[in-house]
């Protein structure tokens, strides 16, 4: 019985934490200047669960990595980003850490 | 006015949208220092708890080269972002805004209380800018407005973190006999962060210079 409580903590843990994202990528409208990635990241920050936040006005992607265990929903983010003034158009989740999102947008500049 | 604005300037010497605009962010304070070539130096801050409106004030001096007429107004204000547009790489902004204050001046005497009201209109991406603004300060002793249009380039696209250069042509009318004609202005902004500077001559070889700082 002992063993089979071991082995569901294990197995609940595990699912739970594969359904954490470690970073969400967002898709904005509106991103032109450096003060709209100042109100963005500045809003952003503001999540207990943010850990970092990267704007690329580029490739029109704010993204957002998250602190261990930890999790902001795409409804507050959206909200979030609404409230900054700016339109989401898409957002996806992915155990990409930060470094190698930075890493691709540094890759990716014309 | 202009040892605040050298100031001012010094202050945020790394020097942002293309666009001065009267709301940065949400949660977020403008500071901006004007001087307009003589004929008016301006001093705004403002507070944006939300991304549509702010509130705050300012100081403006106007200085006639028509009629040697000078007023000096205090005033406190209301910027509200009546429309934005958000488009894949552009985005286009519709604030009007309105106030209140005191003024004094050379041609009366005495403080009178002066109404303000204006309205700006602008469109950008990372490389282009339009925008046009009218601003009018009124009271019983005078009417004046400053109708301004700015169109600018920039070299390369900018990135967060960066700086952002462009090159700006700008176009001013006087109605309220501040100046005669029309007044232009080739300008080279800065901008990296929160906070921009940018400085140029006019057509009359005077000094036209701004510096903004957000945070």
């Amino acid at each position: 019985m002992k063993r089979f409580q071991v082995l569901l903590a294990v197995t609940l843990f595990t699912v739970a934490s594969s359904s954490m994202a470690a970073t969400i990528e967002m898709t904005v409208n509106g991103l032109v200047c450096a003060f709209c990635a100042q109100g963005i990241e500045k809003k952003l920050k503001r999540f207990p669960a943010t850990a970092e936040v990267v704007v690329s006005l580029e490739h029109r992607l704010v993204a957002v990595s998250l602190k261990d265990g930890q999790d902001i929903s795409d409804a507050d983010l959206r909200k979030a980003l609404t409230d900054a003034g700016y339109t989401v158009k898409a957002i996806s989740r992915s155990e990409t850490p930060m470094a190698d999102v930075r890493e691709r947008l540094k890759q990716a500049q014309p | 006015m202009v040892r605040l604005f050298v100031g001012l300037c010094i202050a945020v010497a790394v020097a942002a949208p293309a666009v001065p605009k009267p709301i940065a962010f949400a949660d977020g304070t403008t500071v901006m220092a004007e001087y307009g070539a003589g004929t008016m130096q301006e001093l705004q801050i403002f507070y944006a708890p939300r991304f549509d409106y702010s509130v705050g004030g300012g100081h403006v001096d106007f200085s006639s080269d028509v009629d040697d007429r000078r007023e000096h107004i205090n005033y406190a204000r209301l910027n509200w972002l009546a429309h934005r547009w958000n488009l894949d790489d552009a985005q286009a902004n519709i604030f009007v805004w309105g106030g209140a204050g005191s003024a004094t001046g050379n041609q009366f005497t005495g403080t009178r209380i002066a109404g303000n009201a204006g309205v700006q209109v602008d469109y950008e991406t990372r490389r282009v800018y339009a925008s046009m603004k009218s601003d009018l300060q009124r009271s019983a002793e005078f009417s004046d407005r400053i109708d301004t249009l700015q169109l600018g380039v920039a070299p390369y696209k900018h990135d967060y973190g960066g700086v952002a250069t462009w090159f700006v042509f700008q176009a001013r009318h006087y109605p309220g006999e501040l100046h005669s004609g029309i007044e232009t202005a080739a300008l080279l902004r800065l901008f990296k962060g929160g906070a921009w500077i940018e400085a140029g001559v006019t057509n009359a070889g005077k000094v036209q210079a701004m510096a903004m700082f957000n945070f």
